[in-house]
């Protein structure tokens, strides 16, 4: 139906269901430099006893599970502003309790960050939402797309799942 | 105030085009409780632009009868109903009803509800009853009505609620709803549980502030212009995005999507800062949208 239409794309991280819908949906998925639209998928992280984790390895899924996914929304929040134009955040990751400790503090942290920066920047025009699943098929792929699209104008700061097992 | 004008406000595309395929509900029937007015009839028209058949039920058939008649104009067969949610045997009846004038149904949209601002210590028993039974025993009334025969028939369907805004915040001002409504979205979780082997998907929407001819915001003197800034997102919500969003859950564009209960308000239910003006009990309050005494 076109959701997406003339609407550019950063889709950092591997999804192919997300990239599939996007460009089935009109996008046109682009590696770098402005675009209208970042989404932003972090896998799951590998799950061990929060006593066996380095500080090394804890801090790598906090960086790669909310550290980089705000620097790369502040980035590309500023090159909106600088432009003018609105735009749409979506972070894709997988549910708060799932896994690891170190999972559940950085699905938290980007939990209320999300609600955060969708209040914050609303008068920029920028909407950001989260979904929290380990569900890959089409429904998180359109999902994704329809929350990106015009249509979820006036949803922002919304966190959800997709599917039971996502709490 | 009016919004600034360095401000940027999202606005979603217009009613004429909806997000989904004009058959993608075709063959299908859907029973839209308050389907009549508001935002029953916000849903029951987006169903209806995807081609679904549309049951609309209300506590005053007349009402239901001029929703019927707008839906109707979109090129869909419909069929108008007056049914107390409250009561278990009128449901069961309207479902008959609806399923020998249209077929089986197969989609539901749960959006009966009663809502007025009041103070706490001023809530009747009539009144606590009324708000808290039509959303909570309605739900569950309607739902396990769809339920039973789907899960008899073998068949598959989906179900969205109309949950609110305030379900996770409390809403000072409007204690009966506050937990009707909440009741409404702790269900559908569970409900998705309890019915997905059989197929059955349910969502809700929590919908934030959504101005219509029967709200008491769209009631209010100068109507909903001074609104607009008072919302994150620079205006209050167009009722044919959150009768998008409702349809929305239930196409096989989300087939694999249930138990979720997903915000639509703007930002309105987030706005959070450290300084906030003064704190007035509702009691106490002499303005503002609502009329207390």
């Amino acid at each position: 139906m076109g959701w997406l239409s003339g609407k550019t794309v950063q889709l950092v991280g591997e999804s192919p269901a997300i990239a599939t819908a996007l460009q089935a949906h009109g996008a046109e998925l682009i590696r770098e430099g402005d675009c209208d639209i970042l989404v932003h998928f972090v896998a799951a992280p590998d799950e061990k006893p929060v006593h066996e984790l380095s500080h090394a390895e804890w801090r790598a899924v906090l960086n790669a599970g909310l550290d980089q996914r705000f620097f790369l929304a502040r980035e590309f929040a500023a090159q909106r502003r600088a432009i003018g134009k609105g735009g749409a955040v979506i972070y894709v990751g997988v549910p708060e309790q799932a896994l690891g400790s170190d999972q559940a503090a950085a699905a938290g942290a980007l939990v209320n960050l999300t609600k955060t920066l969708g209040v914050e920047w609303a008068r920029d025009g920028i909407r950001v939402n989260a979904v929290l699943t380990f569900d890959r098929s089409e429904t998180l792929g359109n999902l994704v797309a329809y929350l990106a699209s015009d249509y979820a104008a006036y949803v922002t700061g919304a966190v959800m799942g997709v599917g039971l097992t996502d709490g | 105030m009016p919004v600034p004008g360095h401000h940027i406000v999202a606005k979603p595309p217009p009613f004429d085009a909806p997000p989904y395929p004009a058959d993608v509900f075709a063959g299908q029937t859907v029973l839209v409780s308050g389907g009549g007015t508001g935002m029953g009839l916000a849903m029951a028209r987006a169903f209806a632009q995807g081609g679904a058949q549309v049951a609309v039920m209300g506590r005053s058939l007349e009402k239901a009868r001029e929703g019927a008649a707008r839906i109707a104009a979109l090129g869909v067969r419909v069929h108008a109903m007056s049914c107390d949610v409250r009561h278990a045997d009128q449901v069961a009846k309207a479902f008959d009803e609806a399923e020998a004038e249209l077929g089986p149904v197969t989609l539901l949209a749960n959006n009966a509800g009663a809502n007025f601002p009041v103070l706490a210590e001023d809530i009747s028993d009539n009144a606590w009853n009324a708000v808290t039974r039509i959303a909570i025993d309605g739900t569950f009334l309607c739902s396990t009505e769809f339920a039973r025969r789907l899960i008899a028939r073998g068949q598959g369907g989906a179900i969205v609620n109309n949950a609110a805004q305030y379900i996770w915040t409390g809403f000072p001002g409007d204690a009966h709803s506050a937990a009707a409504k909440t009741a409404q979205a702790t269900m559908t979780r569970k409900m998705a549980r309890e019915w997905a082997s059989y197929g059955i998907r349910v969502n809700a929407i929590a919908a934030g502030f959504f101005p219509h001819e029967t709200s008491t915001a769209g009631r209010r003197e100068g109507g909903t212009e001074v609104l607009q800034n008072m919302i994150p997102a620079g205006r209050t919500g167009s009722i044919h995005e959150f009768g998008w969003l409702s349809a929305m859950t239930c196409t096989p564009f989300l087939a694999g999507l249930t138990g979720q209960v997903i915000l639509q308000d703007g930002g309105e239910s987030l706005r959070r800062s450290l300084m906030m003006p003064d704190y007035v009990p509702p009691r106490e309050r002499s303005e503002g949208p609502w009329g207390w005494r």
